[in-house]
């Protein structure tokens, strides 16, 4: 057990300092704004920068092949979350680039891998159904064999970046009349193919995704990730690296759950009301001694830290849960000027619980709804066995 | 503060760590099983087990060595904790190493102090919110000394017969306590080191009873799993419905963030008290409220046989109530983990 200060040896803060520089240097207020309007969490300058600097590429790959050591990705991570990069989609490409790297063929490797390592290209991912919901193995798009190619019909919803990305990696049903994991195929597709259409969806916390349209889209079999039928398989490695379900390292240098980076921002928006219950007013009085506010900022303050405790799949339900109950109180505490966005003339603590309240929804939906992490920790953690569903089939039946 | 800081995030346990819980989880598992639990209500103390416990070193490894203890890091106290927790174990071990803690912390220990740190004497801590008049101590039915507050003293309270014990639903043997009635009372300290030895007993007892609601919380999660996987309905196991099966989630969740958290408090208490004063009283404040709740579920989960009053859910129900409500309003250290961060954020 040990949550000591990092020590850094010279060449390690050299490190951290050339990266807070470089950042600082980049992600400009103008870059925020941006972000903020456009909701994108994605910068061409800053990506393609970063690239070129090397940076993507040393995220991505082994320490054996010159990436990051696990110290140099912690603090790579800590520092791109303090200036605020516009940064989400990256691990998405980094994550659908090493299941290419690990189930493409050599071909698409090459094709592929070192341009969005150079952060020229962007990949995306093509999951989940305007039908389907959080269960992405009920697939209704369709890959049809065509010669030596293949044809597919469909539609994705949140293909996130699909905007600013060259591929999606996208799962198909290759096999309708198989069972449910053995109809899979898993492929990259090039957006820029004919038949892709991308269309802008706007979420509650200011962000955009997109939901994406493939009529008869036609790629060639270099574009499949793994066998045919065997897409389930490539999702699964996948899912375990989104859900942040592998194993970690014993030095307490990894994130301790996925979307940390989320209750840290709460983290950071709770400092503020900190502060600003702090302040006195022009009679001398601050808020804080007011047991009313203290006593929800201190329950609020202790559901966090609770939060930021929780390791892996606990971890990923307790932090948008607790954003979604904290957030309010926080709001509260501020008083009828929370109600106003960041940037508005007189907002609280400008818009930092507002916004707050808003990331609460999203982050406890995508990437996996709750309940599909709650599923994970009854099955795998306490052994409850799968869910009982009641089928439209066994109804009928027993009837 | 900087919530980008670069510090360790390291929760692991080392083997010493693992060899003491199991070894505190065996001892316990065979000397406190649920019908020793139920025999000690009426007293709400089973001496024989608290001698058991003694002799295994629980008392005197929580003092440090110049004191005539071990040595044990907060830690490993957690840990210990969390395994008593577990058992429903009818002693004051957390009071009574706490108070002992406080006492080795003002000066050097008479012979009283001393059997107290092999726990052949008793001392209570009071952890309410230090106001005159009687009061309820969670062990003052059995104890021989309490420390309490008096203005700025620090004071340990001796009484040659203990208070009469109430009946109380966290089956504690606590008893009203009132100073103006003790046989004899001690300074031990005063002014503002003594006060703040004050706290830091209190943010023990935090850290401390936190653990010990974890581990209260996990046992109830096992008893409702276990049930719940051999319980049917309509052909299912009760286990497999999402409406029975996310809410056991929940807890696992609940277990999972408070025990990182009073380890990360407890690791901070004792390495570096004062980067975050506000985490003993987080830990506290998040499980005294969540382990209500969550033994409410895992006693409702096994429906009427849940609720009955020989089923251990019930058992496990009262107690997750009355433990951390003897340690008073929880509100109580809400407010201080505001002030503490307003306080931090406000100077920042």
């Amino acid at each position: 057990m040990d949550f000591s200060e990092v020590v850094l040896a010279e060449d390690d803060r050299q490190f951290q300092r050339e990266v807070r520089a470089v950042l600082a240097d980049l992600v400009t207020d103008e870059v925020i704004r941006r972000d903020r309007e456009t909701g994108e969490n994605f910068d061409e300058g800053v990506h393609l920068a970063l690239g070129a600097a090397g940076y993507l590429a040393r995220d991505w790959k082994p320490v054996a092949e010159g990436g990051f050591t696990a110290l140099q990705r912690r603090i790579w991570e800590l520092e791109i979350g303090r200036a605020h990069t516009p940064w989400f989609h990256w691990p998405t490409t980094a994550m659908v680039a090493h299941s290419v790297a690990r189930f493409g063929s050599a071909e698409l490797k090459d094709e592929v891998l070192p341009t969005t390592l150079r952060g020229e290209y962007r990949l995306c991912l093509g999951y989940t159904e305007p039908e389907g919901g959080s269960d992405v193995a009920t697939c209704k798009t369709r890959a049809v064999r065509d010669g030596e190619g293949w044809i597919i019909n469909g539609a994705k919803m949140f293909t996130s970046n699909a905007q600013n990305a060259h591929y999606v990696f996208l799962i198909t049903n290759t096999d309708p009349d198989a069972a449910k994991h053995k109809s899979l195929t898993m492929f990259l597709v090039p957006l820029d193919a004919p038949g892709v259409e991308v269309q802008s969806i706007r979420t509650v916390d200011g962000d955009r995704t997109n939901i994406t349209y493939y009529s008869d889209v036609r790629v060639a079999d270099r574009y499949r990730v793994g066998e045919v039928n065997g897409g389930w398989a490539v999702l699964r490695d996948a899912l375990n690296a989104e859900h942040g379900t592998v194993d970690r390292d014993g030095e307490g240098l990894q994130k301790l759950a996925t979307m940390t980076e989320h209750i840290l921002l709460m983290a950071e928006a709770v400092d503020h009301v900190a502060a600003k219950v702090a302040e006195r007013d022009a009679g001398g009085t601050r808020r804080v001694d007011d047991a009313s506010v203290s006593y929800r900022l201190g329950r609020g303050v202790a559901r966090m830290e609770a939060a930021l405790s929780s390791p892996g799949m606990y971890g990923r339900v307790a932090i948008a849960q607790t954003m979604r109950d904290v957030a309010p109180d926080l709001m509260d505490i501020l008083g009828t000027a929370a109600c106003l966005p960041v940037g508005t003339d007189g907002a609280a603590d400008d818009g930092g619980a507002e916004y707050i309240f808003r990331l609460a929804a999203p982050t406890g939906v995508y990437g996996g709804t709750l309940e599909v992490f709650r599923n994970m920790i009854a099955q795998q953690a306490l052994g409850l066995g799968k869910p009982s569903y009641a089928s439209p089939e066994r109804t009928t039946a027993r009837r | 503060m900087d919530r980008y800081e670069l510090r360790r995030q390291d929760y692991s346990l080392t083997d010493d760590h693992a060899d003491l819980q199991s070894a505190y989880r065996q001892f316990l598992s065979t000397h406190c099983p649920i019908d020793t639990v139920r025999a000690a209500e009426a007293v709400g103390f089973d001496n024989g087990l608290w001698e058991r416990l003694c002799a295994m070193g629980a008392t005197t490894m929580a003092l440090p060595e110049a004191a005539g203890g071990d040595g044990a890091t907060l830690i490993d106290l957690t840990l210990v904790a969390e395994e008593l927790g577990r058992a429903l174990a009818p002693v004051p071990w957390i009071d009574h190493v706490c108070a002992t803690r406080l006492l080795a912390r003002l000066g050097p220990l008479d012979a009283d102090g001393k059997a107290m740190v092999t726990g052949a004497r008793l001392a209570a801590l009071d952890t309410g919110p230090g106001r005159a008049g009687p009061r309820l101590i969670g062990s003052g039915a059995i104890t021989d000394h309490v420390i309490t507050r008096d203005g700025d003293e620090v004071v340990s309270l001796r009484f040659t017969t203990p208070p009469t014990r109430v009946d109380n639903i966290g089956r504690l043997p606590m008893a009203w306590v009132d100073p103006d009635c003790a046989d004899s009372r001690t300074v031990l300290g005063s002014g503002a080191d003594a006060l703040a030895g004050y706290e830091t007993a209190l943010d023990e007892w935090r850290v401390l009873c936190a653990a010990a609601l974890v581990g209260l919380v996990e046992a109830a999660l096992t008893i409702a799993v276990e049930f719940a996987k051999s319980r049917y309905t309509l052909g299912v196991p009760i286990s497999t419905l999402q409406a029975i099966s996310h809410p056991l989630a929940n807890i696992a969740i609940t277990v999972q963030s408070g025990r990182n958290l009073a380890r990360r408090a407890a690791w901070f208490l004792n390495n570096e008290p004062a980067e975050r004063p506000e985490l003993p009283s987080a830990a506290f404040v998040f499980m005294a409220e969540e382990a209500p709740r969550a033994a409410t579920m895992t006693t409702h989960v096994q429906g009427g046989l849940g609720v009955s009053a020989e089923a251990a859910a019930s058992a496990y129900l009262v107690r997750a109530r009355g433990w951390a409500l003897a340690g008073g309003d929880p509100a109580h250290a809400a407010v201080r983990i505001a002030h503490l961060v307003a306080q931090r954020e406000g100077n920042a």
